[in-house]
């Protein structure tokens, strides 16, 4: 009597998976970043040595007596200092990220929620973060707390929630009128129960893609600070090594080449991924 | 004659309007309706869009903020209770919604969808639910390997049934029927009408069902309201409404439905135009400025509901012709 | 025998999916004269709008595509015309509304000003001469007000307005051939009924060939004066509609019929339940194959339904696809 069902049970989580696996962007990008994330974690025990350590005349060019990346302004291991380094960036970027989901999801879910006085108060606190000029206000939070990678990571998080916020907001104010919640009120479930396990599971894909994305330019942002100086000089990031040697630019300029090549290709490589998420995730949103 | 299973008084649903500096202004959805059901039988409210027939059943269940009126549940007023004990009442109030393809949370697995009302109140031991989850499934005529998957692994009938199987959980008493079967094909509309039928002789349930379409209407409704711009215009049982409808409403609805049946000779009553503004209602009978045998007096004030037959009261002040 | 306005041929409209080339219409054959209402009848995904689409060469590009067969209208083949052609056609000789009128017209220009443009893109028509023919289509369709009322926007108009609007703009040119997709589905029923009337006194004064697709029998009832009641891409039975309806010799057809409670002349205590169509419409997938596909859903069904694809039998002006056909 009743055609053909499939008895495989296809989560709308298995489906995305597939639709990520077609998207060749998407899956380049995917190994890349287990690339990168790979050498964050095993480069140390594989290459190991102080990134600071001075190894060798500055200024070696890279090849040269068997310094793959050659040697810096003060003589130190650009492979070394990249590869201890790939550590820190990721680490910082996906802190951030974690940081700017967690506040933006809690003000956006009770702001699309709650409406009302709750609303209006929670959205005109996102528009003061969101005005908020992000490079003044990280070197303000840095010159009061310290140049530690936590306040690094906290004041990136701090200005970067907004746009999470809203997407939150926006997704929770049209999941609440469609039916299923108004049947899941009919049947008794609480708020909190409403707004954690029904409406937010359902209004996460664009907040992944956001959030995907917010590690690549949390990444950024750490290496704008580095750069300037604001960072924490016992820690050997990216940033940190274009920055000290950013007045050899001309004369070696693979000091800061090297280093931005690598930010370019962990960026590139998360916003392919995040692009990827994006095509996967949202044709289901359509559908619903 | 027993009470009624549900017995609503002057029901009233308003909605915020904000027209000009400070001014407030009210929308009623609903205005000052009442209307009774018997235990086991179906009651259907009839109207077009704007008529507030929806908004009248969702403010029934409380699913929207009421304005006025009360609503005997089985003895108590459902509008009245605090939180908690609405919480726990909800169990003898069911829905079943238009929409088969938004009325699912497509993150849950059929059966979690069906348990999800019995986890929140409580109805059942925590270990028999599996079992009564079973049960539904069957009696709404799924099979059990289906319990594991998606919403959007079913097609638009069975998403349906999913959702009856989900008002059963809790062995409800009343069961509000949202355009139900609206969004179906024909043929897949017949299979859930027979299968709410079924479960009405089978388990004494109580429909209150909310439909635009008088052919279902027709087949479903032991007694019909029809309404028009948030008030009733007719109440009568379902011989009375469709051999002798006397508001000319009503008389123009049944008149403009197509049908194959050619014994079927209903001039049609074209009524022009459009509803007025619902902000800003006339002070008479909201439906003068569209009504074919309108004279001065309907426009003057707003005409009662008065009986004109047995079970059978109609507000029209040129009714009893 | 006069020839006929537009005759479809063998057609076959194949989309490209990810297992392959499926067809969504297997070979279908209809023929539509000169101002005759011709209903396109059956349930969602039965490929009745993707037929009309395919008229219109509308299909979805780089999806859909016509496999096979003809379409000719005024002995032209529209199967093998490019866009240029086409786009002469369409609006001018062949006209479409849809389904939304809530989306069919553009919120961002005035109605008098989407109507215009039909009439100045095929006749040729200036500014101002455009403008008042707009004027007189919309009094044409019974919008009171029309010379007020067409330099309103869309969202200014209810919905039926907007319908209103939309067959304006499809009869602005004249058109032989007039294909309404669902044109009240997303109605109220009493503006439906004054919609039905519009299209067929207007079809009546102006000798418009009129394609209703529905899924409602009892608009077919009414409007038409032949139906084609299509199953799963294909042709189930097709004939003049109270022949069909009278005396249905298509299983399918006559489940149509009797599981739809229609208001009937005298109601009584009665209330049988409505009879069942059990099961669901085949899959996509299984469209091409060589047998009836109605087979799983009928009670009649026997072997031979189940391993070959049933042809059409004629029984006077009325054709069925069924093994069974005369048994019924």
């Amino acid at each position: 009597m009743m055609n053909d069902i499939p008895p495989k049970a296809r989560s709308p989580f298995s489906e995305a998976f597939e639709m990520f696996r077609r998207n060749h962007a998407a899956v380049i990008g995917l190994v890349m970043l287990t690339f990168i994330i790979g050498i964050a974690i095993f480069g140390p025990m594989i290459y190991p040595g102080d990134p600071f350590e001075m190894v060798w005349i500055p200024f070696t060019p890279p090849g040269q007596e068997g310094y793959l990346m050659g040697t810096d302004y003060l003589g130190r291991d650009l492979l070394s200092m990249l590869i201890h380094g790939a550590k820190v960036s990721l680490t910082v970027g996906i802190s951030a990220a974690i940081v700017t989901v967690t506040i933006g999801i809690t003000v956006g879910a009770l702001a699309g929620f709650y409406r009302g006085w709750v609303e209006e108060v929670l959205m005109r606190l996102t528009e003061f973060f969101q005005v908020l000029p992000t490079l003044l206000f990280s070197m303000v939070i840095v010159a009061l707390f310290g140049a530690t990678l936590p306040m690094i990571t906290l004041a990136i998080g701090l200005v970067s929630w907004p746009a999470v916020a809203r997407i939150t907001r926006a997704e929770f104010m049209r999941i609440r009128e469609l039916e299923y919640v108004t049947a899941a009120r009919a049947g008794g479930v609480k708020n909190a129960r409403l707004i954690f396990s029904v409406i937010l599971p359902n209004a996460l894909p664009p907040i992944i893609v956001q959030a995907a994305l917010m590690v690549g330019s949390a990444i950024l942002f750490e290496a704008g600070l580095s750069f300037l100086g604001l960072t924490d000089p016992n820690v050997a990031s990216w940033g940190q090594i274009i920055g000290s040697n950013r007045e050899y630019i001309l004369d070696a300029s693979y000091t800061v080449t090297v280093p931005g090549v690598a930010i370019f290709v962990t960026v590139l490589a998360i916003s392919l991924v995040g692009d990827g998420l994006n095509d996967a995730l949202n044709p289901k949103l359509r559908q619903r | 004659m027993t009470a009624p299973l549900l017995d609503v008084k002057n029901l009233s649903v308003r909605f915020p309007v904000k027209r000009r500096w400070g001014r407030q202004s009210w929308l009623y959805a609903v205005d000052d309706v009442s209307f009774e059901v018997q235990r086991g039988e179906t009651l259907a409210i009839v109207g077009e869009s704007g008529s507030g027939k929806t908004t009248a059943a969702l403010g029934v269940a409380r699913l929207v903020a009421n304005s006025g009126g009360t609503v005997d549940l089985g003895g108590e007023d459902f509008l009245s209770l605090e939180p908690e004990a609405l919480r726990q009442a909800r169990a003898k109030v069911q829905v079943i919604f238009q929409d088969p393809y938004s009325s699912l949370n497509p993150r849950l697995r059929a059966e979690a969808i069906v348990r999800e009302p019995m986890d929140s109140i409580g109805t059942l031991p925590g270990a028999q639910r599996p079992a009564r989850v079973a049960e539904l499934f069957e009696q709404v005529g799924l099979r059990p390997e289906q319990m594991k998957l998606f919403p959007h692994q079913f097609s638009g009938g069975q998403r349906q049934r999913i959702g009856i199987a989900r008002a059963l959980a809790t062995n409800p008493e009343l069961i509000i029927c949202d355009e139900a079967v609206s969004a179906l094909d024909v043929a897949v509309q017949a299979q859930i009408l027979n299968l709410l039928r079924r479960l009405q002789r089978e388990l004494g349930l109580t429909y209150l069902f909310i439909s635009h379409d008088l052919g279902v209407v027709q087949h479903m409704s032991d007694h019909i309201a029809v309404m028009y711009m948030g008030k009733i215009v007719e109440y009568a049982d379902r011989l009375s409404l469709f051999n002798d409808p006397r508001h000319p409403y009503t008389k123009a609805l049944l008149s403009a439905v197509p049908s194959v049946d050619r014994k079927r000779k209903v001039e049609r009553l074209l009524i022009p135009g459009d509803p007025p503004d619902p902000l800003d209602p006339p002070p008479g009978c909201r439906f003068a400025s569209r009504c074919p045998f309108v004279e001065d007096a309907c426009r003057a004030a707003q005409p009662p509901l008065e009986p004109v037959a047995a079970a059978h009261t109609v507000a029209c002040i040129k009714a009893g012709h | 025998m006069k020839e006929p306005l537009l005759k479809i041929e063998n057609l076959r409209i194949e989309l490209a999916l990810r297992g392959g080339q499926t067809p969504v219409i297997d070979d279908l054959s209809l023929e539509l004269n000169a101002g005759e209402t011709l209903s396109f009848v059956g349930e969602s995904g039965c490929g009745k709008s993707m037929t009309a689409l395919a008229i219109m060469g509308l299909l979805p590009e780089g999806v859909g595509s016509v496999a096979s067969g003809r379409i000719l209208f005024d002995g032209r083949d529209m199967a093998r015309m490019n866009d240029t052609e086409l786009r002469a056609i369409r609006g001018n000789e062949i006209s479409m509304i849809f389904q939304e009128p809530m989306t069919s017209l553009n919120p961002v220009y005035t109605v008098g000003e989407q109507i215009a443009e039909v009439l100045r893109r095929h006749k040729g028509m200036n500014k101002a001469q455009a403008w008042s023919r707009a004027t007189e289509l919309l009094d044409a369709v019974r919008i009171p007000n029309a010379k007020s009322r067409v330099g309103d926007y869309p969202h200014q108009m209810s919905g039926g307005q907007r319908q209103r609007v939309m067959i304006a703009i499809a009869l602005a040119c004249s058109p032989k051939i007039l294909i309404a997709d669902e044109p009240t589905t997303a109605l109220d029923v009493t503006v439906q009924a004054q919609i039905f009337d519009l299209l067929r006194d207007l079809g009546r004064e102006t000798g418009t060939a009129i394609i209703l697709i529905t899924h409602d029998m009892g608009a077919v009832a009414e409007m038409a004066d032949r139906m084609v009641v299509m199953y799963a891409g294909r042709k189930a039975e097709d004939g003049p509609v109270r022949t069909v309806i009278d005396h249905p010799r298509h299983p399918y057809t006559k489940g149509l019929i009797s599981c739809v409670p229609h208001l009937l002349a005298e109601l009584t205590e009665a209330r049988p339940d409505l009879t069942e169509v059990p099961g669901i419409v085949p899959s996509l997938a299984s469209f091409g194959d060589d047998a009836c596909l109605f087979a799983s859903r009928c009670d009649m069904a026997d072997e031979q339904c189940r391993t070959s694809r049933p042809p059409e039998v004629g029984f006077g002006g009325q054709n069925s696809a069924c093994w069974k056909a005369n048994q019924l």
